[in-house]
């Protein structure tokens, strides 16, 4: 009897931990959901764009010696600034039908943002700060990490911001307009190349966030987290359905536990072959995700 | 020499594997799962010639019949999900046939020594080559007669009434319905004969390396595969040849000249190409071109 209540307290704990890192994929799967939103289109490079930002806002806090939240600061921005450069370089010039070109190129970028990161730090994985590390709440049988409690806070304080800039906002509403139907919106006067661009920095914005959070969770900087974090980012866009941000963050928490899930029943090798397997489970389900688009045109 | 051979060799290879993402772009579906099919090529062929001592053309070809089928069952799904859902859902179908060949562990001791697919570890020993005497030369000359077909029967089928079928259901599949164009079989059938030639180029390529890690597998390699047909048009079998080659030589010998920073300019390359030739290098402008050029100086 013991042995079971054991067993479904560990369930529990590492299903909530999970869920408290989920709050990363969630703000990446928000950014690939802003952008397919706007553009209907995928930026592959994002993922790129958010741990480049880590990078060097690590840079910064080695070079400078500052204070923890300047690392998370920095990198928030330098991928926002990052987000912008990748609109203008891969998605601007190119046709906006031209589905394919623009894949290509976003994914051309990520190749270049990996290989660069790989240059500067001769590929050794560098050591990341994390917030609270040694803040560790105790609830009963249960733990909660106080870093990841940290993390999750940031997500939701991220998500509130971005909702409030998109339904209260005029640039909001320029942005939604935009997505919802972009000539119509050149012909109100909204500058669709200059919203774009803005949307793409927002969207770098939280995948700086993105980025720095999950560097901190896990502790260790590395270019093979971008693969990884890119497909887990995608995989919960789609199940929260292709431009719905709600769906992304409930998406986002739901693999988070579940991946949690996973790796305490059947260990690391076989974790990602079942939240694989739990993508196209929705796909056959519900293949336009939990929510429809909610920024575009219902 | 034996060097300029291997690069032949994984240009033949990379060749067929782009001309079966080639055949998937012309309809409209953007697959990421060649990869995939190319694994499943890849480990059965060896399995077949390393556990169950077949000669090397039946594994190939029964190699390619197992790929062409997994395709096949891919394929129906695969019509639910439309456009940059296809996407994710083909790089999701990847991973998991990566991670699958990962956990597989088929160990099988023959006279004396133990081979077979050895999990994490990898598929090494696929020594059909050395064991059967055959001479590097020989090695690039089998190989390159599958390409040749291969190349030929997509050339084929770009100048007849199939091409043409393939090209009107990605261009606009309404219209293509309307002259009663089956979408269901076309596409269909344009992923099989995808995961064939996937397949068979994933076998070739299994006894070539003679040892198979789950690193290669990765969607890296689809990413590659549907870039060498984008980047060469898709007018055109001979673009994709032209991008293999410009792009594996430059991977390859670029190591001369740029030394390790032939990666970054790889992915700069990309970013240029598709903003100045959206429709790919070989796009039907530079086909004509070339083609009042040589009519020009006969």
């Amino acid at each position: 009897m013991d042995e079971f209540f054991f067993e479904v307290v560990e369930i529990t704990q590492s299903v909530w931990d999970g869920i408290l890192f989920g709050s990363t994929y969630a703000l990446i799967g928000i950014g690939f959901t802003l952008i397919f939103g706007a553009m209907g289109k995928l930026n592959m490079a994002y993922a790129g764009a958010a741990i480049a930002g880590a990078y060097v806002g690590l840079a910064v806090s080695m070079l400078f010696d500052a204070p923890i939240i300047l690392v998370f600061v920095a990198s928030a921005l330098v991928s926002t600034m990052m987000g912008y450069l990748i609109y203008q370089t891969c998605f601007r010039f190119i046709p906006t039908h031209n589905h394919l070109a623009a894949l290509m190129a976003s994914v051309g970028g990520l190749f270049l943002i990996d290989e660069v990161i790989v240059h500067a730090t001769r590929g050794s994985p560098l050591n990341f700060p994390a917030i609270f590390e040694d803040a560790y709440f105790e609830m009963g049988p249960f733990g909660i990490r106080g870093d990841l409690l940290f993390v999750f806070f940031i997500g939701l304080v991220s998500t509130v911001v971005l909702l409030y800039v998109l339904f209260r906002t005029r640039l909001g509403i320029a942005t939604r307009a935009v997505a919802q139907q972009d000539v119509a919106a050149q012909l109100c006067g909204i500058n669709v190349h200059n919203t774009n661009s803005i949307t793409f920095s927002i969207a770098g914005l939280l995948g700086g966030i993105a980025g720095a959070m999950t560097a901190a969770a896990v502790g260790v900087l590395s270019p093979v987290m971008i693969l990884p974090l890119t497909i887990k980012g995608l995989i919960v866009t789609v199940i929260g359905g292709l431009g719905s941000i709600p769906g992304a963050i409930i998406a986002g928490l739901f693999v988070g536990g579940l991946e949690n899930l996973f790796l305490y029943v059947r260990g690391i090798d076989e974790r990602d072959m079942y939240v694989v397997a739990l993508l196209f489970i929705f796909l056959v389900f519900r293949p336009n995700g939990l929510f429809s688009k909610t920024i575009t045109r219902d | 020499m034996d060097f300029y051979l291997n690069l032949i060799n994984t240009i033949g290879i990379h060749t067929m594997l782009g001309l079966s993402a080639y055949l998937l772009l012309q309809t409209g579906q953007l697959s990421l799962a060649q990869a995939g099919f190319f694994a499943v090529g890849a480990y059965t062929a060896a399995i077949l010639t390393v556990i169950f001592q077949w000669n090397i053309i039946p594994a190939v070809l029964a190699a390619m019949l197992l790929a062409g089928f997994l395709a096949f069952l891919v394929g129906f799904p695969a019509l639910r999900v439309k456009g940059l859902m296809l996407v994710v859902a083909t790089i999701a179908f990847s991973e998991f046939v990566r991670m699958f060949f990962y956990n597989l562990k088929w160990r099988v001791t023959r006279d004396g020594e133990e081979i077979g697919p050895d999990g994490t570890m990898g598929f090494a020993e696929i020594r059909y080559f050395s064991d059967n005497g055959w001479s590097n030369l020989d090695v690039t000359l089998f190989l390159w007669t599958f390409v040749i077909i291969i190349m030929v029967v997509v050339w084929w089928s770009d100048n007849t009434r199939a091409g043409a079928v393939l090209r009107a259901v990605g261009e606009d599949e309404l219209a293509a319905s309307s002259v009663g164009i089956n979408l269901t079989i076309i596409k269909v059938s344009a992923m099989t004969v995808g995961g064939f030639i996937a397949g068979l180029s994933g076998g070739l390529y299994a006894h070539q390396v003679t040892s198979l890690d789950h690193h290669s597998f990765t969607v890296l390699l689809g990413t590659f595969a549907i870039a060498y047909p984008i980047l060469g048009g898709l007018s055109n079998v001979f673009g994709t040849l032209v991008a293999v080659i410009f792009i594996q030589g430059l991977l390859v010998e670029g190591l001369r000249f740029i030394g390790d920073w032939r990666m970054i300019l790889f992915g700069l390359l990309i970013v240029l190409a598709m903003n100045f030739k959206p429709l790919g290098l070989f796009d039907k402008q530079t086909v004509s071109m070339v083609k009042r050029a040589m009519r020009l100086k006969t």
